[in-house]
């Protein structure tokens, strides 16, 4: 199966027929040659709007450093049963660390006994 | 399709579309552009024509278009206007297509500042000729939750078993860290198949830009990462349809083509 429309048979090319609005702002938007205009126009930050908009999430750069888009989507890294989940998680490091300390001091205890 | 007389300065303006070569203002014919005051028109620039549209000053100044820009439903309706002149232009003729909201305070000023540019249309024109953009996004399902990792089974030892709270903590401990790597490995392995599948299209792409990855609307079960778009010569869409479908198999990813486009996102480096 494919996605392509191939409708637009002759080049050159005048752009998919059906296209969602988030393909045609990332285009038409801040792309094209950008020529001064007489009527300064700010079209906004780019970012801004798209976050407003609920369309863009990060650079692929940023998404990719710092797995945002995981994030977003991944129900387990952000509810609420994830936040009790690594309070639990870290009151049982706690506990794991403390008994590892006080394991650590019988066994140096034990070696320096034995050492004597 | 005729030019217009001079212009009320200061009470219309002039909103550039595209920039191009011999147009057939057929294509545009019945299209609303950005106003219901005057029809899409030409300008000439010698050489090159523009695609223009009159319209009324107060409409287009900064304030009118943040305002309009903050609203979804005007937003959409601009930049599929825009969309829809660009693209029926190109559809005819070599076209270099403007960002929305090029304006200028008339025909004179459009013709004397667009004419400035003359060379940089130019070197646009030589760069797209006989190619089209083509986007390609690449989807995978989302990372799977806690939950769904098996416990892994853990030796338990004569004194461990002494001790039950302490290796009840590191079973969680190591289920916890399991979930982790798990998760990671497939985020690694998602993001290595968006740069193969880039990797591969660049090999028959003229040129190749990545743009920000879309936020997928909560209850689609897949992640997109990879939004790229390509100049892709005409010779070659059938090519890169054929390695898309290609892809599809060989990775087991959703990977979504869209095109042809008019080359938006290559114009602007010239």
């Amino acid at each position: 199966m494919t996605d392509v429309d191939f409708r637009q048979g002759s080049y050159p090319v005048s752009g998919p027929q059906t296209t969602n609005l988030a393909d045609i702002l990332e285009r038409v938007l801040d792309k094209g040659i950008v020529i001064a205009g007489d009527i300064k126009i700010d079209l906004l930050d780019i970012e801004l709007l798209t976050i407003r908009l609920r369309l863009f999430v990060a650079s692929v750069d940023t998404a990719k450093k710092a797995g945002i888009d995981w994030w977003e989507n991944d129900p387990a890294l952000s509810s609420r049963a994830s936040r009790n989940a690594l309070k639990d998680e870290n009151r049982e490091l706690r506990e794991r660390l403390k008994e590892l300390e006080s394991e650590a001091s019988e066994k140096s205890l034990d070696s320096e006994k034995a050492e004597k | 399709m005729t030019e217009r007389g001079p212009e009320l300065s200061g009470v219309n303006a002039i909103y550039v579309f595209a920039v191009c070569r011999k147009p057939d203002l057929s294509a545009v014919v019945g299209l609303p552009g950005v106003t219901d005051q005057a029809s899409v028109s030409s300008l000439s620039l010698g050489a090159l024509t523009a695609i223009v549209q009159t319209v009324r000053a107060s409409d287009f100044t900064d304030e009118v278009w943040q305002a309009r820009l903050s609203d979804q439903r005007e937003l959409e309706r601009y930049a599929r206007a825009h969309h829809d002149v660009v693209a029926a232009v190109a559809a005819r003729c070599p076209t270099v297509p403007l960002p929305m909201a090029t304006l200028y305070h008339g025909e004179e000023r459009a013709r004397e500042a667009l004419a400035k540019e003359a060379d940089r249309f130019d070197a646009a024109l030589k760069r797209i000729a006989h190619h089209a953009e083509w986007g390609v996004k690449v989807f995978v399902p989302p990372c799977p939750q806690d939950e769904t990792v098996p416990t892994p089974v853990r030796h338990v030892t004569p004194t461990e078993r002494s001790r039950p709270a302490p290796g009840a903590g590191l079973a969680y401990l190591n289920r916890k860290r399991g979930a982790q790597e798990r998760r990671e490995r497939i985020q690694d392995e998602a993001l290595r198949t968006a740069e193969a599948v880039d990797t591969e299209v660049r090999g028959l792409a003229t040129a190749s830009r990545r743009l920000r990855p879309h936020a997928q609307p909560s209850g689609e079960h897949r992640v997109q990462v990879l939004n790229a778009t390509y100049l892709v010569s005409a010779r070659r869409a059938e090519e890169l349809a054929v390695l898309t479908r290609t892809l599809r198999e060989r990775t087991g990813v959703d990977i979504e083509l869209s095109g042809p486009w008019v080359p938006y996102s290559f114009v602007g480096e010239v």
